[in-house]
């Protein structure tokens, strides 16, 4: 059975992992046990280039949906990461501090950024999009991207 | 072609850039090699094309298995270090561009064919770091 | 639109530490990408490509491709055909250039005038090529 659902632009390939949940600003949200794992699509990965920084909430904190939950410094930008689900953070993935580049090469697995316990799990969910509206919403942002390129 | 052995026949590092050319990472770390080679260590260093080696060109196999190699990649994925290591070169170091970044985050190259000010002055950190790196080597470390 | 049915020419250049030639191929690929024909090519890292960049050998394997070498070693169109396929088109940096030699001792690390120009008219050859293989695939 199919993990993820993809597509190629120029040559590279997007993956967008099934049965995880999405933010328009292209963070992932998978519930495991009653805990919601956060981390970054491969379309953010992808676009932002090689991660040298990440930084994110500490353990024991309460994070805001739709709050600042970290920051990922590239060479090409700074990005705001927004908090998906509303609650406190369990664990942080300290891995990325010696290699910020996990979030490059796996961002669905090893790149995981926090893990959350939720305090409005229901309703942080009904908010966000499923696996086939984020691939949908992908494919028009690729589509503006390709349409910027070619006015040039 | 001239011959790579007609060069100094004294101890040379070889400095081994990746050059990717998709990133400005890899036009930065051309260009620091450059700076290397050509200036700040250019007596006890050169450079060797990376694509030779996979080609299986001799003397280029020579040349890395007979003396220290330094490599320097613009990304995580490493590709100088993995070809050098796999044509069984003499892996003495390797760096990454992103070493630099971590200490100069105020700038942010963007330009990859021709490096703008940020590039240049990245690849001129970096190469800086290389100098030392080579130094150590030769005196034995 | 995102999708494998879109035409593309994936350009392979050498990294040509060693001379001006690289330098000159590396140059000339980027202006095709950046300028000449931004919508109909795609760069393949090579380096990445050697070390077995997934992306860069489907890419190469699935698409045409078009090689610049910097001299008759030719190591862009060698590891192409290893790993990929016969490149559609090859071009060498002496040939379009004159010189029959790689030329070491030169400029390799900023360009003169003399060798942008050069880089220029690879790009153009390149460029040409392009859009021949993609008339052919039509």
């Amino acid at each position: 059975m199919n993990e993820y659902y993809r597509t190629v632009y120029d040559k590279f390939e997007l993956l967008v992992r099934i049965g995880f949940y999405y933010t328009k600003d292209d963070l992932w949200v998978s519930i495991e046990n009653g805990q919601a794992k956060v981390g970054v699509s491969d379309y953010l990965q992808k676009t932002s280039g090689d991660v040298a920084f990440i930084e994110v909430t500490k353990a024991g904190s309460t994070v805001e949906k739709g709050k600042e939950l970290g920051t990922m410094e590239s060479a090409k930008a700074t990005i705001a990461l927004l908090c998906p689900i509303s609650g406190r953070v369990d664990k942080t993935n300290d891995e990325l501090i010696a290699k910020p580049e996990l979030i490059n090469s796996d961002p669905y697995g090893k790149g995981w950024l926090a893990i959350i316990a939720p305090s409005n799990l229901d309703d942080d969910l009904r908010a966000l999009l499923s696996a086939d509206d984020y691939y949908t919403l992908m494919l028009q942002k690729l589509q503006t991207e390709h349409e910027k390129l070619e006015s040039r | 072609m001239k011959s790579k052995g007609s060069d100094s026949q004294r101890e040379k590092v070889i400095v081994i850039p990746c050059s990717g050319i998709g990133k400005a990472f890899g036009s930065i770390s051309r260009d620091a090699t450059y700076e290397i080679v050509d200036n700040l260590r250019k007596d006890v260093t050169q450079t060797l094309c990376l694509a030779l080696l996979v080609s299986g060109d001799e003397e280029s196999l020579q040349l890395v298995r007979n003396n220290k190699c330094i490599t320097v990649d613009g990304c995580p994925l490493q590709c100088a270090e993995k070809k050098v290591k796999l044509a069984g070169g003499n892996l003495a170091g390797s760096l990454r561009v992103v070493d630099a970044y971590k200490e100069n985050r105020h700038l942010k190259p963007r330009s990859v064919t021709f490096l703008d000010p940020d590039g240049q002055q990245m690849a001129l950190a970096l190469a800086e770091k290389i100098a030392k790196k080579v130094d150590d080597l030769l005196e034995g470390h | 639109m995102a999708d494998a049915q879109e035409k593309k020419v994936g350009i392979i250049s050498c990294s040509g530490e060693e001379c001006v030639e690289g330098t000159i191929s590396r140059v000339a690929t980027r202006l095709v990408l950046g300028k000449l024909r931004p919508n109909e090519t795609v760069t393949i890292c090579l380096p990445l490509f050697l070390a077995g960049g997934k992306e860069e050998r489907e890419f190469a394997t699935d698409y045409p491709t078009i090689t610049v070498d910097g001299c008759d070693k030719m190591c862009a169109k060698i590891a192409t055909e290893r790993y990929s396929g016969k490149p559609a088109s090859s071009i060498v940096v002496t040939d379009v250039t004159g010189n029959w030699y790689c030329s070491r001792l030169g400029p390799r690390r900023k360009l003169d005038e003399e060798s942008q120009a050069a880089a220029r008219k690879v790009a153009e050859k390149v460029a040409h090529e392009v859009d021949e293989v993609l008339e052919r695939w039509m």
